[in-house]
């Protein structure tokens, strides 16, 4: 692939820069290749989220294997459970939270309890001890990341989004949960895919809103 | 090409040719490596946890800092079951939500590397792991075979409820063999408070005065109440604002922020107070009916000339000095261990109580301490004459078993004491401690405790103002080392248990003890709330206050009597074995972040000095940095020196604190330990040990140990001429700031 | 800062801070520190190092200089308003004490040479330093006047914080590897974590909702952190008491003898940091 071509797929408006680096100057330039990639690229056909612009790239995630083979299509997809009832936390901290293992029971002390995995998981619940699952989506400790903040901006604060719709939101930077068992990485959560994010939102350019 | 997550951020640029050359990207969307990789970290979430946790959103709870006796309120931070900081409790009375650098370090001592994990117990040379049950099992096993006073308790200051048990325990076995013992006192003043104003703790109106003479108080350094003197401080230094007068061998932080610094030479303060008293009844006209006949006639042989000649200070400051004090009004006079530690200590404290009824304080700056309402639970206060007659009545074989807890005699009696070897005569030995250290080395069984950031507790601070608290003491967090450490109370109710099991075999631990105690407190105490919620509000804010019943001072100075002062040609330096805000009296020399924080005054870290004048320096022929071998009768330390204005020409100032043997990683093979050259000498009229009244010959070493060479924190003395701090006189700052 | 940003700015970056500043400052957080209640403790030193994963560094490298104490109590005998004989004796005076840390210079001479922009102004009036994007050039600690900037000349995490002590760590902010220049953020990590609480809340910072770990600490309350934006926190009116002004190498008070003054002022840094002047009965 042509080296131009290779920097355009890199991102809309950072290509201006990028090309800046190398000529030095050509602003021009930049400006009417920027043109032609914002007419090329459009957004993909998803369910919108208003006053949202999705961010992009993809990751290729490897497979994790966690204690109990957790299947979110079950929960999310076919019985309708809102992301927030088990990762609570979301709405009001840094962390969504892996759901206590309260959670699980206050349903599992009841339901399907003739399964192998609510066998195991009531197992771990009769040691009083969690299970001991994989982080899969995680940022480096130097990266201040505030589920909260973004809750705030795409769901709860913006017009006609509702609380139900959350997994939409989620699915930004946790793919589509509810098609999978165990959460499987397929974003790539670096700083440029969420730089992107932030420049086609409105969300802060403070190297300190996130470097901590 | 390679897909380009596996790509990185070097690679890239080599890529481009660009190399590793800082050349400015900002602003380039450059492909980062995905930098973790997934699953490679564990996320453990809570079973049941509370309603309150929200992980990633820290929880406050308060709790006592017991990093000195002051007993400060705290707010420690918890995140996800750590606790991670420590701030003052905005609600705590005593210190109103400041906190000192040891307060701070208090964490350090928690988590500190070195703490005992296990019970220990000795065998032949060398101690071995063992179980509590096992230990317990050992201790009460001897405490059977023996009885009454052979059986002694070596604490530091206890309060609260752990007094009430170790009292019941004591109680137990009929022992009255209870020593509490602390380097840094006030054990002096307090037995001349308690003779001259029926009060042994009065309280100091700091905040209320508007001059304060203090002969070696360190205030708001080294005293019974640091932070809750500096608060008082900040409002005494307000427009009106007071003026601070610091007569003392050595420049104490108290003295650093003084108007007027006065060294006086060590031991002649009581002279000085008589001085200023003959100066304020001979040319300022105060009227002397408060003083007893006997003092005025002792008053009239100290006129400003002879006490000039006595203590070098010159007769135009002692004049000044005594324009001041009557000038403004109220004033205050009070001393600390600089003036106490001598064998005339009672004396130099009783001419400068003198002073203070001269000047009308009593019932204006000095109040009554009031009555506690709860007396079994008030402080068990430490002081060195208790030290002594351990040491004593172990030699004559007194004891059979001893405990100690939370305490290090071997570190910090001096050498003439012999208390190693006394120690020997003691057939059975238990230490309470969270370190190894040097009395641990020499006991038998060794009993871990848990830090005082995971325990419970009450505490009666020994120094309170007027307003009195009980502090509550609550864990920060779960145990570092559950099942392998106990807490102090709990330990003293299973010793209790063991003993009395009709009366204490039904609280289940110490918390179960504490809980009966404060259903058992009177109604109006519980504000028409019931037990539980009761509980949680004391627990929330951190300190009960307490109502305290009215003692009103009396002012009874009979007479006071000076000694002549000695001149000694073969030890002509007095040693000033100096405490600070930092290590304290050696217990925190593990705390690394109290090593690396500079002395106040010298600046110096991670080691000892002297301090000496530059008349003595030069007299030497040494600088900043050259080493001294400081030596008195009983042995001799080498450091090295610092040269400043900011001590008396006849002194010679080392820090306590270093010098550990055994003491952890951080404190190991630092300095040297002032007190162990310590002289027998002792105040004639208490029996404390004199910790000033040790007479020294310094010698130049001509090279000393690389390893105690002086390292302190850079920069300049002096500010070159540059304006970084400025000064304005109290007169420019009352009109433009005054009310 | 992207190209684009740079290029619709210019003349008002350039402009920088005479015309009052080039951002549109959300807020302004300043110091006011009374030199007159600090009785130089180190409480607010020993503080920093807790709140803020400071790396002790032990003695041989403490000797060369290379302690990270981001916050440093400077004492000096010196008192040349007052005239104490240069000769005499003994101190007649106590100690000065100056406690020191990185003044957010609104005009900061370490900003504009860091050759990879790791350090720069934000809209918050800080002076921030990025741990990730720093080479370790050590310009900007070269060019700050006050020397006030500490390098990581090695991998402290390595050894300053034997297991159980890294429990302690706050997971706040990060432990810093070597190769990289920290300072003093004034906490940055409390501004933002209040910033979220307040935004959860949907409503504006209030004053003495949070403070630094100095301020919080000091026994005698003798620092004062707060947002000069808001003309009833408690900083802004301090600095307004005094007659210091931001934006100034040189201030005209209408009062002369009000304490607030700068350090440095006159080198055109134009810090956050006003300290009042000590005082003395002579």
């Amino acid at each position: 692939m042509p080296k131009s071509k290779r920097m355009i797929n890199m991102g809309r408006f950072r290509m201006s820069a990028v090309s800046a680096c190398w000529r030095g100057a050509a602003s021009v330039f930049a400006t009417s290749v920027m043109l032609l990639v914002g007419l090329g690229m459009t957004g993909s056909a998803v369910a919108e989220v208003p006053n949202a612009v999705p961010p992009e790239g993809t990751h290729q995630g490897k497979d994790v294997p966690q204690p109990i083979l957790f299947p979110h299509n079950t929960h999310v997809r076919d019985n309708g459970i809102n992301c927030m009832y088990c990762h609570t936390y979301a709405r009001r901290s840094k962390v969504a939270g892996i759901p206590p293992l309260s959670k699980c029971m206050g349903c599992h002390t009841v339901i399907a309890t003739d399964k192998e995995r609510i066998k195991t998981l009531t197992k771990y619940w009769k040691e009083g001890k969690p299970p001991p699952w994989k982080k899969v989506h995680d940022v480096p400790d130097y990266v201040h990341f505030t589920h909260e903040k973004h809750l705030k901006r795409f769901v709860f604060d913006n017009e006609g989004m509702d609380v139900d719709r959350v997994s939409e939101v989620c699915a930004f930077c946790h793919g589509e949960v509810r098609e999978m068992t165990v959460a499987i990485k397929n974003k790539p959560l670096n700083m440029g895919f969420c730089r992107r994010c932030h420049e086609n939102n409105g969300g802060p350019s403070d190297c300190w809103a996130c470097h901590k | 090409m390679k897909s380009r997550n596996d790509m990185n951020r070097r690679s890239f640029l080599k890529m481009m040719g660009w190399g590793s050359a800082g050349v400015a990207l900002s602003g380039c969307d450059m492909p980062t490596t995905v930098t973790l990789e997934e699953g490679a970290e564990k996320v453990l979430p809570y079973v049941t946890p509370e309603e309150f946790v929200i992980p990633g959103i820290g929880v406050w709870y308060a709790s006592t800092c017991l990093q000195c006796p002051a007993g400060c309120g705290i707010h420690g931070r918890v995140r996800e079951g750590r606790v991670l900081k420590v701030e003052g409790n905005p609600d705590a009375v005593i210190n109103a939500g400041g906190l000192c650098q040891m307060g701070q370090a208090g964490l350090q001592v928690h988590y500190n590397p070195d703490r005992l994990r296990k019970p220990k117990i000795r065998k032949g040379e060398r101690f071995v792991d063992a179980g509590w049950e096992e230990a317990l099992a050992l201790v009460t096993e001897k405490v059977a075979a023996s009885g009454g006073d052979k059986i002694a308790w070596f604490t530091n200051t206890v309060s609260g409820h752990q007094a009430v048990l170790l009292d019941a325990y004591l109680k137990a076995v009929g022992s009255s063999s209870l020593y509490v013992h602390e380097t840094i006192n006030n054990a002096v003043a307090q037995v001349a408070a308690k003779n001259i104003f029926d009060d042994a703790t009065p309280v100091y109106a700091v905040a209320k005065a508007k001059v304060i003479l203090s002969f070696g108080a360190d205030l708001i350094g080294a005293s019974d109440s640091p932070v809750g003197f500096a608060k008082d401080y900040a409002r005494f230094r307000e427009s009106p604002r007071g003026m601070l007068i610091q007569i003392e061998p050595k420049m104490t932080l108290t003295g650093a922020n003084a108007d007027l610094w006065v060294p006086a030479r060590p031991g002649t303060e009581g002279v000085v107070a008589l001085g200023l008293a003959n100066l304020l009844i001979e040319k300022h006209q105060v009227d002397p009916a408060p003083l007893s006949d006997g003092l005025r006639r002792v008053i009239k042989q100290y006129p400003g000339t002879k006490v000039s000649e006595i203590s070098g200070i010159p007769v135009e400051t002692l004049q000044k000095i005594a324009a001041a004090l009557k000038a403004k009004s109220p004033t205050l006079v009070v001393t600390g261990q600089y003036a106490q530690g001598h064998a005339h200590g009672y004396q130099n404290v009783a001419a400068a109580m003198a002073l203070n009824v001269l000047l009308g304080n009593v019932g204006q700056t000095l109040l009554s301490g009031g009555e506690f309402p709860f007396p079994q639970l008030l402080a068990k206060r430490g002081n060195s004459r208790d030290l002594l007659a351990f040491a004593e009545a172990a030699e004559s074989g007194a004891f059979d078993v001893a405990f100690f807890v939370n305490s290090n005699p071997v570190y910090t009696a001096p050498a003439y004491l012999k208390f190693k070897e006394k120690l020997s005569k003691i057939p059975f030995k238990v230490a309470l401690s969270l370190f190894e250290d040097e009395t641990t080395a020499h006991v038998d069984v060794i009993l871990p405790l848990a830090s005082y950031l995971e325990d419970w507790g009450t505490h009666v601070a020994p120094y309170q103002p007027e307003t009195k608290t009980v502090s509550m003491q609550q864990p920060l967090m779960e145990p570092l080392y559950p099942g392998s450490t106990r807490g102090l109370g709990d330990v003293l109710l299973a010793l209790l248990k063991d003993r009395l099991p009709e009366e204490y075999g039904g609280f289940e631990d110490y918390y179960a003890f504490l809980r009966g105690a404060f259903d058992a407190l009177p109604a109006d105490y519980k504000q028409g709330m019931d037990s539980e919620n009761f509980w949680r509000s004391v627990l929330t804010k951190g300190v009960l206050e307490v109502p305290t019943g009215d003692r009103p001072l009396t002012a009874q100075v009979e007479t006071v009597a000076l000694p002549e002062y000695e001149k000694n040609t073969e030890y002509p330096f007095h040693l000033v074995p100096s405490a600070r805000l930092g290590l304290w009296d050696g217990r925190h020399a593990n705390l690394p972040w109290l090593q690396e924080a500079p002395d106040q005054i010298a600046k110096a870290v991670w080691g000892s000095w002297a301090e000496m004048h530059p008349a003595t320096a030069s007299r030497l022929g040494i600088q900043t940095g050259d080493f001294v071998v400081i030596e008195s009768k009983q042995g001799k330390v080498e450091v090295p020196v610092y040269v400043y204005r900011g001590i008396h020409k006849d002194a010679i100032a080392v820090p306590m604190g270093q010098g550990h043997e055994s003491y952890g990683r951080y404190a190991s093979g630092l300095g040297v330990n002032p007190l162990k050259i310590l002289e027998p000498v002792t105040d004639q009229k208490t029996g404390e040990l004199a910790l000033m009244g040790t007479r020294v010959k310094v010698t130049r070493q001509v090279k000393g140990q690389r390893k105690n060479r002086l390292v302190r924190f850079g920069g300049s003395e002096t500010q070159v001429g540059r304006k970084l701090v400025a000064t304005i006189t109290a007169d420019q700052f009352n009109r433009t700031e005054g009310a | 800062m992207s190209l684009e940003n740079i290029f619709t700015n210019w003349s008002q970056y350039r402009k920088g801070h005479e015309e009052g500043g080039f951002h549109d400052y959300q807020h302004m957080w300043a110091m006011a520190i009374d030199l007159n209640k600090c009785t130089g403790c180190n409480a607010c030193s020993v503080a920093c190092y807790a709140e803020n994963n400071l790396a002790v560094v032990g003695k041989d490298r403490f000797e060369k200089g290379q302690a990270m104490h981001w916050l440093r109590l400077e004492r000096y005998w010196d008192e040349p308003q007052l005239e104490q004989a240069a000769g005499s004796e003994y101190q007649v005076y106590g100690a000065n004490f100056l406690p020191a840390m990185c003044q957010q210079c609104n005009a900061a001479t370490c900003e504009p040479v860091c050759p990879v922009a790791a350090t720069y102004h934000t809209p918050d009036g800080l002076n921030a330093q990025v741990y990730n994007r720093c080479i370790g050039s050590r310009y900007c600690s070269n060019n700050c006047p006050y020397r006030l900037r500490y390098f990581n000349f090695y991998s402290y995490y390595e050894s300053s914080w034997p297991e159980p002590l890294n429990m302690q760590l706050n997971p706040d902010l990060t432990v810093r590897d070597k190769g990289v220049m920290e300072k003093c953020t004034f906490c940055v990590q409390r501004i933002r974590a209040a910033k979220d609480k307040a935004r959860r809340e949907d409503r504006s910072l209030r004053d003495g909702e949070f403070t630094t770990a100095c301020a919080q600490s000091c026994p005698t309350g003798a620092i004062v952190f707060g947002d000069m934006k808001d003309p009833q926190s408690q900083v802004a009116q301090s600095w307004q008491a005094h007659q210091v002004e931001l934006g100034k190498t040189e201030q005209h008070k209408k009062n002369e003898q009000l304490r607030g003054y700068r350090v440095f002022e006159a080198l055109n840094t134009d810090p956050c940091v006003m300290y009042l002047e000590r005082v003395r009965e002579a």
